[in-house]
């Protein structure tokens, strides 16, 4: 009761009215529903799920596209983390807004965008000629490298931000301790940045991923309805199939793919943030 | 002449108002309450135009009712009679044929007869379904859509979507969509030889071809505006089973135009039936007979290019007078359409 009494409790009721009503009881509602059926509680919905081999194949779309994703987006992301942070003011504030406008636009406009850059005569296949690289103008339109590349340029900031604030926070003394020692550069980055900057990288993988596995505009534009993922076959399901069940069914293993990664991060970043 | 001068006083005012009132209550009732009458209609999102349009100022001139038209999908119509069975609001709903078929099977529909509507007897055989329960009105023909710059001989036959020449060019909808039903049963019709009437209940047949079409696909939409998009940039050359009235408005406009290839065209399950319980009953039954007269059909065929139900209707512009018209089997394809979708999926995957 004492706690109740507490302002700061208080402060925060508003937020939490909000999420109940709005979260927590449809989360519920999901979660009952996904395990419900003509005679009660039942798994019949996921043993269902998990029997059919096409399901399979739904979830690994998910999985590994979402990883693709992931991957482009830390091996531009982490240079980029460490030009901005040791960039000058004026070129600091230049890449910060390069980095954070386009997240004023939304993920359609963004996507539709990537529908042209993807195209065969679109730039990305021009350059590619160009360079020697194609012989002749290809899509990536409609194909997974399309959706990675479209995905990734999309979730980049999440990437991008969190390893800055990292990199931003190391003192350079402790490298030039490592130079004094006679440590080489590579030795200096692989044992003594690297692991300073693993929490960032952290932060930034379980963000980019958990957006990724759970994409639905991006997907349903960049490769089409022959590529499903969970975040597709759920909304096919409530929307076209009017199942329900399956439906909630997908959603709730989205969840928890999701759920799974952010612990999982959690708790890489704890262990990581204890060994340093 | 002699003018007449009277002065206005007040209780002259209120006199000659209340008679004129009352005069108009007593003489003329029906007017009097029609010009506060409201229909409510329910339907596709892209008719809004011509409903709101055409249709609602001719209602309007006629019956002094105002139609309030709720554009949206077939299936969200079919919810909102669902949730209000015990007190509808929407009069009349337009949507397509296998969402009326639901909708008969939950008691939401009443049966329409030519003593209640009666353009319903001049209606095209395979019009009036389940005995009355809702008509055809005017129907979106589905043919192939193709880009005139990349193909510039057109697109003459069904068959040709086949031909290796088209790797990575056609895009087809999703059967989600009731325009992706056609590939399907024309490619069941392809395989087997037989008649589209008969080749539509041969779907094994019609995956079997359909399978091979996977080569020539850039994708497939649940979204037709993205369809467009791609025809008419050019990254996609055709669009086998589109809808007419999705791209002969936009002709003129765009390197894009329908084809009616040799073997025949489909028409849209475009239904518009007279909810259960629904108000304005009476109001609601004089838009269903305007909507099926061949006047109105007539009158909306520049804003639709669809098919007209109507036999006296004249017909669609662009179209050879014997073009081969197909309508599918709506019972068949509500009954078996979730395991072909599921079936799609997996054997269409990328």
């Amino acid at each position: 009761m004492k706690a109740l009494r507490d302002p700061v409790v208080l402060l925060a009721a508003p937020a939490v009215l909000y999420l109940t009503l709005l979260y927590a009881l449809p989360l519920g509602w999901l979660l009952a529903k996904s395990f419900s059926g003509p005679a009660g509680l039942t798994l019949q919905p996921y043993t269902e799920f998990f029997g059919d081999p096409f399901n399979w194949r739904v979830i690994g779309n998910t999985l590994g596209s979402a990883l693709w994703v992931t991957v482009v987006c830390l091996a531009i992301g982490y240079p980029a983390g460490f030009a901005l942070a040791r960039a000058g003011t004026a070129m600091q504030i230049a890449m910060l807004v390069a980095i954070i406008l386009p997240l004023s636009v939304g993920v359609v406009v963004k996507a539709f965008a990537w529908q042209i850059v993807l195209r065969r005569d679109g730039v990305v296949s021009q350059f590619l000629v160009a360079l020697g690289i194609w012989d002749e103008p290809q899509r990536l339109l409609f194909t997974e490298a399309g959706l990675v590349l479209g995905a990734a340029n999309i979730f980049l900031p999440f990437m991008i931000l969190p390893i800055y604030s990292v990199v931003k926070l190391i003192d350079p003394r402790l490298s030039e301790a490592g130079a004094t020692l006679g440590a080489t550069p590579s030795y200096r980055f692989v044992r003594i940045t690297f692991p300073l900057t693993l929490p960032g990288v952290v932060s930034g993988v379980a963000f980019v991923f958990s957006m990724s596995v759970s994409m639905y505009v991006i997907p349903s534009l960049l490769i089409g309805d022959r590529f499903q993922t969970l975040s597709t076959l759920t909304g096919r399901s409530f929307l076209f199939m009017r199942n329900e069940q399956l439906g909630s069914t997908t959603a709730v293993i989205l969840l928890a793919l999701a759920i799974a990664v952010v612990v999982a991060s959690s708790w890489l970043a704890r262990r990581l943030g204890s060994t340093e | 002449m002699a003018k007449h001068y009277k002065t206005l006083s007040r209780r002259r005012v209120l006199a000659s108002t209340g008679a004129g009132t009352a005069a108009a209550l007593l003489g003329f009732p029906s007017i009097v309450r029609a010009q506060a009458k409201e229909l409510v209609v329910g339907g596709a999102a892209g008719f809004a135009l011509w409903m709101n349009g055409t249709v609602s100022a001719a209602f309007e001139a006629k019956y002094k009712t105002k139609i309030v038209y709720e554009g949206t999908k077939s299936l969200v119509n079919l919810e909102k009679m669902q949730k209000n069975k015990d007190k509808q609001y929407l009069s009349v709903v337009m949507m397509d044929d296998p969402v009326m078929i639901l909708a008969v099977k939950e008691g939401l529909l009443e049966k329409l007869t030519p003593a209640m509507v009666p353009n319903l007897a001049k209606l095209r055989p395979g019009t009036v379904h389940m005995d009355g329960m809702w008509a055809n009105y005017l129907q979106p023909w589905q043919g192939i859509a193709y880009n005139t710059k990349s193909l510039p001989g057109g697109f003459p036959s069904w068959a040709d979507c086949y031909d290796p020449k088209f790797k990575g060019r056609l895009v087809i909808p999703s059967l989600q969509n009731t325009e992706g039903l056609a590939n399907l049963v024309m490619a069941a019709a392809l395989e087997t030889g037989k008649p589209i009437e008969q080749a539509q209940f041969d779907i094994d047949a019609g995956f079997k071809k359909i399978k091979t079409l996977k080569p020539n696909l850039l994708t497939v939409y649940t979204q037709i505006p993205q369809a467009l998009n791609l025809l008419e940039q050019g990254e996609a050359w055709a669009i086998p089973s589109m809808f007419s009235s999705n791209v002969i408005p936009k002709e003129k406009e765009s390197p894009m135009k329908m084809s009616a290839p040799k073997e025949g065209i489909f028409v849209g399950p475009a239904g518009i039936c007279l909810v259960k319980g629904g108000p304005n009953q009476e109001m609601a039954l004089a838009l269903i007979d305007m909507l099926l007269s061949a006047d109105m059909q007539d009158t909306l065929q520049p804003e639709t290019f669809a098919f007209p139900s109507n036999t006296a209707a004249k017909p669609p512009l662009g179209l050879a007078a014997d073009v081969k018209v197909y309508n599918l089997d709506w019972g068949f394809v509500a009954k078996e359409r979730g395991e072909w979708v599921k079936r799609w999926d997996r054997e269409m995957a990328i």
